[in-house]
């Protein structure tokens, strides 16, 4: 189970990177962020799942996909200027971190003992459990997250609003 | 399981590997693509490549709920980054005519 919804991420995201339009691009990223959901479900999780696809694909990637749709650019604008160096500079960097990091896991033996000693599967996670840690440990953060959502909201009006 | 065997079969490595797997294609597609709108859509798959690395230590800590809490403010500031970021996208489009990176280098127009 692990081995397809790791694929189904990865390859979604493979997918919106190599993708030329941007609505398909969109829909892959879509396909990666349900296999995100799958993944949480298998780390005993369902909470986290339920809101990864509610958040991420119900709230943000249809905003992503109106705006790709209302500006109407569906295909990528042609270059202005090639960047061959800084293209592959970029990309051998992005490979050198990807290998390092997959090598840096693989050796660690901190993260073999952590997935030996954990390796039983918890109890899944509840709304019940989350609730008592949120509201009982970080009450401040959750209501400077509600402030930052509605700084965030007026901010977005006044940015797209033409004339204030 | 160790090695290979913890990719394959879902141990904490393998949950590790997809999330900095992610990371590194969210960060390609920020370099890569020119479109503001795609280089978006990587940001948000790094912000998710870091939820799935902190569920998959939260799980291999006996269900560890702050885990989930950090994951719920994660989720609340991708969706002020969304909100924000496509509203400058929108306000791009409207003085230059363009959603590509390049085309927006400059401050003056």
């Amino acid at each position: 189970m692990f081995i397809t919804f790791a694929l189904i991420t990865l390859l979604g995201a493979v997918g919106m990177l190599l993708q030329k339009n941007v609505i398909v691009a969109g829909l892959c990223l879509v396909a990666a962020f349900f296999g995100v959901a799958g993944l949480f479900v298998l780390l005993a999780n369902p909470v986290a799942a339920a809101l990864q696809v509610i958040v991420y694909t119900g709230a943000i990637m249809v905003l992503v996909l109106f705006v790709i749709m209302m500006l109407n650019s569906h295909e990528e604008e042609k270059a202005q200027a090639a960047h061959p160096i800084q293209r592959w500079v970029s990309v051998a960097l992005i490979a050198a971190l990807a290998i390092g990091a997959v090598k840096l896991v693989l050796a660690s033996p901190g993260l073999k003992a952590l997935a030996i000693s954990g390796a039983a599967v918890p109890q899944a996670m509840t709304l019940q459990k989350v609730g008592f840690t949120l509201f009982a440990d970080h009450l401040l953060g959750f209501e400077v997250a509600g402030l930052l959502l509605l700084a965030a909201m007026v901010g977005a009006v006044a940015l797209t609003k033409r004339n204030l | 399981m160790t090695g290979m065997d913890a990719i394959l079969q879902g141990g904490l490595q393998g949950y590790l590997v997809v999330a900095f797997l992610l990371f590194a294609l969210g960060l390609a597609t920020v370099l890569l693509r020119r479109t503001l709108l795609l280089q978006f859509m990587g940001v948000e798959l790094m912000l998710n490549a870091a939820n799935v690395a902190l569920l998959a230590f939260a799980r291999f800590r006996g269900g560890d709920a702050q885990a989930m809490v950090f994951y719920l403010f994660i989720i609340a500031v991708a969706a002020c980054e969304a909100a924000v970021g496509l509203a400058l996208v929108i306000g791009l489009f409207r003085h230059r005519d363009t959603t590509d990176s390049d085309r927006a280098a400059g401050l003056k127009q």
